[in-house]
């Protein structure tokens, strides 16, 4: 269980490094408060469903009352609040920046193929300079002992096969666009809570306390494991 | 001259040679550096290295270089002979230039070639540019700008560039006009770091700005809020609500606001507390405003925390205060006025206007209570100003509210003393003195209490009554200036326009402004509406009033206010138009122009149509009185000297006629003239079509009359009955040989002529032709000589008008002698009097006898070489052209 445990956190860090040192260009702003407030505003503004899901119900012709029934988030797709809780700030803001990284992925897809969602490119930029920040964020914790920590289970999303059918594939989007931004409200909820004490870990979410001692080890409500970063498999 | 011509050929051989060589294009040696850019002040050297192949050619070396800049030679002592190939110049502390630099040689020992030649400029490297800094106005993409440094006299590019921590962005490159500032491609990402420097480049260097990096949300010049509306509320008259609507910048961030307020008039704006409005919100309730007074709110915004721009001002917004009761009671006094009847006085009870920051609101009424001790109340309602009462000799006591549509004022309580009552303390030491441009007046305090002083006074003028005017004190004062105004503005209009009129008036002169104005209360109202109030600021000479209705009298007067009260001017009357200026022009015009358009396309078509309109409504009616002699003959002799409007007409099948010339004297004519006659009779009907009854054809009204009018002794005048004319009709003209040649007659209810009411003297004329065997055409003229008696004198001179050159006593002297040897001949035929009115009408031309032989002759010889005419070509017998009828 050591070795597995060091094996998860060596792999982690070496994902985290490799993150950073890719992706390093200019330089961030080295304010830990700022950074936050910043990563919890875009959280905020990628929560809205008003500038993705609501346009593409709309556009998709999905605006209607038995459809929207279900357009509801698919389990396992996206991290769990509750898993996120769980996570250390740096295995979140792996797992943060891998999920941003499929969302870019899958936009880019809705993209080509709606061309009538005008904010989606906006979407997408925002996407990317949360990524940026994440990535300075990362920079900030990476001296910290927080960032060393050995991060919880990674399970591994499931993979969703693309359906034929071209109603299935408006609802997959659909449900899709829910999950994103159900997901970013969760980390919104995350976030909040390391302005209350940055320089703690908030190990369990109060609402995780209620539960019934399910002590996730699972990131995704499936109970797949959530890989640190890389891929999102859909 | 030897030597001149030795140059020549040598220089066309150094030309022959070079370009044998492909001198011109393949420079005998160059420059190095090429395109050189030099620092100011630096130093610049630059070499020239010959070819040798050059060299060998002109037997040079580098020796025989020498530099020239912009065509002048570069002294020698800036030369540098590198080698035997190179030579160099040298420039010392280069200053700003543009110029020419070339290397020569002097070849043959006399021929200055030029070798290379480069373009030596001069600048300075950029500077550091400095305060970058950028704007993001919502809605819009980032622009950054920054100050370039010194003038580089280089063309220089600046680059502004920015990054993520993660990405970078394209480049903005500074556009040339605008090298300052760059607006980025791409969307502003707000809560994202930022990076951003400027590059400056130019021939002489690169250089680049200091980074920033921010946050673009911490520079957004969000948009004015929008929307603002001004509400009152009628529980309290000293507030307003203000409500807008924010931009959307508000989803991202947190906004503070300025709200700034003036009163209508004022130029100076008053700012809520800037803490009060320091959070997002889209209302906000003003308070501490006077009542019944209108003010202008805008308001603008930016984020709270103070970190990037305010936005512009919104659109102003205004709103008037609710109106709260009057804050203090009105002046009053009194004046008795002898009474007479015994026991009684009439008392006039004045009262001061209230200045509208006193009054709250529209002052409806006054309610004026009269009192006697112990007596019933007498109540008043009052419009106006003052009351006049009958009062007894006693004591009373009088009160005066004003009262608004919220509420009464104070009251301001009188005592009107007895008659007999003296005064125990009076006012003592009155003086008045000037100073400061007002009247001070000065009294002495009386010992026992006083409740308050009433100042009267009166301007002493030689030419004007006494008019007294009054003002209250408190009764602590005992010094004061005379503050109320003696006369109010006289308002007048300035332009008056449907919905609105412009008022102006003067300032009041200082002599009878009486203390300060404070403000200026316009009245205005209409016959039966009610009056409406408006405040204007004493710095203001005019006003504009709004929302008026078009084609009303209004009634507008003006009163002026100082701290003590006011003073009303006289009332003016005017009447909005009907129209708003430009608005019956807006109408006419377009109708003029329509109807001169229209008319101008009647009067086109008409005249495109003219021939087939004068056709249909006004066709050509003959006038027996402007007919005149035409040659009649088979074949028109070439003589007339026609015009080219003549030919206008030689391809007509009808053409007007005006003069017949009648071949005659020869026996075979009258037959020939029988068959024309029946001919005529023949194809009368066809032609009919053709003639168009009295005016169809001017053929049918020129050709008779003119052979008729051959009889001029007979001049009685014809008026009655109709008569027959003949017509013409032919298919060609003059030496065109017609188609269809037809002679025809038709019918006309033109007046009978003489002839045909005197068969007499047809009949006498018919027996003098009959001798020659000419009967049948002798009826046919006798016609036509009817109707030439109309008035034949009068025909030759009113065609004699249209002549150019026509002497008329000639003209009448040669009517007379025609007239007398028609009478002197014995033969009398018609032939002859035809002949006679021939020659009067060829008058018209210069030399009107010797025409007159000359017709004569002509005539009878084409009679006699023509023979039997076989055709009658209606000719115009017109001096300079064709004589359309």
């Amino acid at each position: 269980m050591r070795a597995q445990l060091t094996q998860r956190m060596l792999l982690s860090l070496v994902l985290g490094l490799l993150f950073l040192s890719t992706a390093a260009t200019g330089s961030c702003s080295g304010k830990y408060q700022g950074l936050l407030e910043q990563l919890r505003s875009q959280a905020d503004y990628m929560q809205d469903t008003s500038r993705l899901l609501d346009p593409y119900i709309h556009i998709q012709g999905l605006d209607t009352s038995g459809l929207k029934e279900h357009c509801k988030e698919r389990p396992g797709v996206f991290p769990s609040e509750d898993a996120l809780w769980r996570l250390s700030r740096w295995d979140f803001l792996q797992i943060l920046n891998a999920t941003l990284g499929q969302v870019l992925h899958r936009l880019t897809t809705f993209q080509q193929d709606l061309p009538q969602l005008k904010d989606l490119g906006m979407v997408m930029l925002y996407i990317r300079g949360f990524q940026s920040n994440i990535h300075c964020m990362c920079q900030l914790l990476g001296s910290s002992s927080e960032a060393a920590k050995p991060t919880q289970a990674s399970p591994a999303p499931p993979l969703p096969t693309l359906a034929s059918d071209a109603f299935q594939r408006k609802l997959e989007g659909c449900r899709f666009l829910s999950g994103y931004h159900h997901f970013m409200h969760s980390v919104a909820q995350v976030l909040r809570e390391w302005g209350k004490s940055p320089r703690r870990i908030r190990r369990h979410s109060p609402r995780q306390a209620l539960q019934k001692g399910a002590h996730g080890t699972h990131l995704f409500s499936r109970g797949r494991r959530l890989a640190p970063s890389g891929q999102l498999p859909w | 001259m030897l030597t001149l011509q030795t140059w020549i050929v040598q220089a066309l051989l150094v030309f022959l040679t070079t370009d044998s060589i492909g001198g011109l294009l393949d420079p005998c040696g160059y420059i190095n550096p090429e395109s050189p850019v030099v620092q100011l002040g630096s130093n610049f050297t630059a070499v020239c290295v010959l070819k040798e192949k050059c060299m060998d050619y002109f037997h040079v070396n580098a020796n025989y270089i020498f530099w020239k800049t912009n065509h002048v030679t570069v002294p020698k002592e800036q030369y540098t002979v590198i080698n035997r190939t190179a030579s160099s110049v040298t420039f010392t502390n280069i200053p700003l230039l543009n110029s020419q630099l070339t290397c020569n040689i002097r070849t043959f020992g006399q021929i200055d070639q030029n070798v290379y030649g480069i373009r030596i400029i001069s600048g300075l490297p950029p500077e550091k540019p400095k305060n970058l800094n950028c704007i993001v106005n919502e809605g819009k993409k980032m622009m950054c700008q920054w100050a370039p440094g010194r003038e580089t006299y280089l063309e220089t590019n600046f680059t502004l560039k920015s990054e993520w921590a993660t990405e970078k962005f394209d480049d903005c490159e500074a556009k040339r006009d605008t090298p300052t500032s760059c607006t980025v491609d791409y969307s502003p990402v707000y809560f994202v770091n930022i990076e951003v420097w400027v590059e400056a480049e130019n021939a002489l260097g690169k250089v680049t700005s200091d980074h920033i990096n921010f946050d673009p949300i911490d520079k957004v010049k969000p948009n004015a809020p929008h929307n603002l509306s001004v509400n009152n509320s009628e529980e309290l008259s000293s507030i307003l609500k203000l409500t807008w609507i924010n931009s959307n910048i508000k989803n991202f961030i947190t906004l503070k606001y300025n709200i700034q307020y003036r009163t209508k008039d004022a130029s100076t704006w008053s700012q809520i507390p800037p803490e009060d409005t320091a959070s997002t919100r889209s209302s906000f309730t003003v308070q501490d405003l006077k009542p019944f007074t209108e003010y202008v709110f805008r308001i603008r915004c930016m984020k709270a925390d103070g970190k990037g721009f305010w936005s512009d001002w919104s659109e102003e917004a205004s709103g008037i205060t609710y109106e709260d009761r009057p804050s203090k009671a009105p002046s009053f006094w009194y004046k008795i006025e002898p009474s007479r009847t015994h026991g009684h006085r009439s008392v006039q009870l004045i009262w001061k206007t209230l200045p509208p920051f006193e009054a709250n609101g529209k002052i409806l009424d006054y309610e004026v209570t009269v009192t006697r001790w112990k007596s019933r109340l007498q109540n008043y309602t009052v419009n106006g100003t003052e009351l006049t009462v009958n009062l007894t000799n006693d004591r009373y006591i009088a009160t005066l509210t004003a009262r608004n549509l919220v509420g009464k004022s104070d009251a301001s309580v009188l005592t009107i003393p007895a008659c007999d009552f003296q005064a125990t303390h009076p006012v003592m030491d009155l003086k008045a003195f000037p100073k400061d441009n007002v009247l001070w007046v000065e009294w002495t305090a009386t010992n026992g209490s006083v409740n308050k002083y009433i100042l009267e006074w009166c301007v002493l003028s030689d030419t004007l009554p006494c008019i007294p005017d009054w003002q209250q004190e408190d009764g602590t004062v005992h010094r004061t200036y005379l503050r109320a105004p003696s006369k109010g503005p006289t308002v007048r209009t300035k332009k008056v326009g449907k919905n609105e009129a412009v008022l102006e008036w003067d300032q009041l002169p200082v002599d009878v402004q009486n203390g300060f104005i404070r403000n200026y209360t316009i009245f205005y109202r209409t016959i039966i509406g009610n009056e409406t109030a408006v405040n204007v600021d004493s710095s203001h000479t005019e006003y504009t009033l709004s929302s008026l209705t078009s084609d009303t009298l209004y009634m507008v007067r003006m009163a002026a206010y100082t701290d003590e009260g006011g003073k009303d001017g006289p009332e003016f009357t005017f009447t909005t138009p009907k129209f708003a200026q430009g608005e019956i022009e807006a109408i006419v015009v377009p109708v003029c122009l329509a109807f001169l358009l229209t008319t101008l396309l009647g009067v086109l078509f008409c005249f495109n149509k003219r021939d087939l309109i004068k056709k249909h409504i006004w066709p050509n009616v003959p006038d027996p009185s402007k007919s005149h002699i035409a040659q009649w003959s088979p074949h028109t002799p070439p003589r007339h000297n026609f015009n080219s409007k003549d030919q206008m007409y030689s391809d007509g099948n009808f053409t007007d006629v005006s003069v017949v010339e009648i071949e005659a004297n020869d026996k075979k004519t009258f037959p020939e003239d029988m068959k024309s006659l029946d001919l005529f009779k023949r194809e009368k009907i066809s032609t009919e079509g053709h003639s168009s009854g009295i005016g169809g054809s001017s053929c049918m009204s020129s050709s008779r009359p003119s052979i008729s009018s051959s009889d001029e002794n007979e001049s009685a005048q014809n008026t009655s009955s109709t008569v027959q004319y003949s017509t013409v009709v032919h298919s060609g003209y003059r030496h065109q040989v017609p188609s269809v040649q037809v002679f025809s007659r038709s019918e006309s209810t033109q007046p009978l002529l003489d002839s045909e009411e005197r068969p007499e003297d047809l009949q006498l004329v018919d027996n003098v032709e009959g001798s020659d065997g000419v009967l049948p055409r002798q009826q046919y003229f006798k016609q036509n000589c009817g109707q030439r008696e109309t008035s034949p004198v009068i025909s030759h001179f009113e065609r004699s008008k249209q002549g150019s050159s026509i002497n008329q006593e000639d003209f009448v002297r040669l009517k007379q002698q025609q007239i007398s040897d028609h009478i002197s001949q014995s033969s009398g035929s018609g032939q002859m009097k035809m002949f006679q009115e021939v020659s009067t009408a060829a008058s018209f031309g210069p030399g009107t006898e010797e025409q007159v032989e000359r017709f004569e002759t002509v005539g009878m010889e084409a009679a006699i070489d023509e023979g039997m005419p076989k055709s009658y070509l209606p000719q115009t017998v017109r001096q300079g052209g064709y004589m359309p009828q």
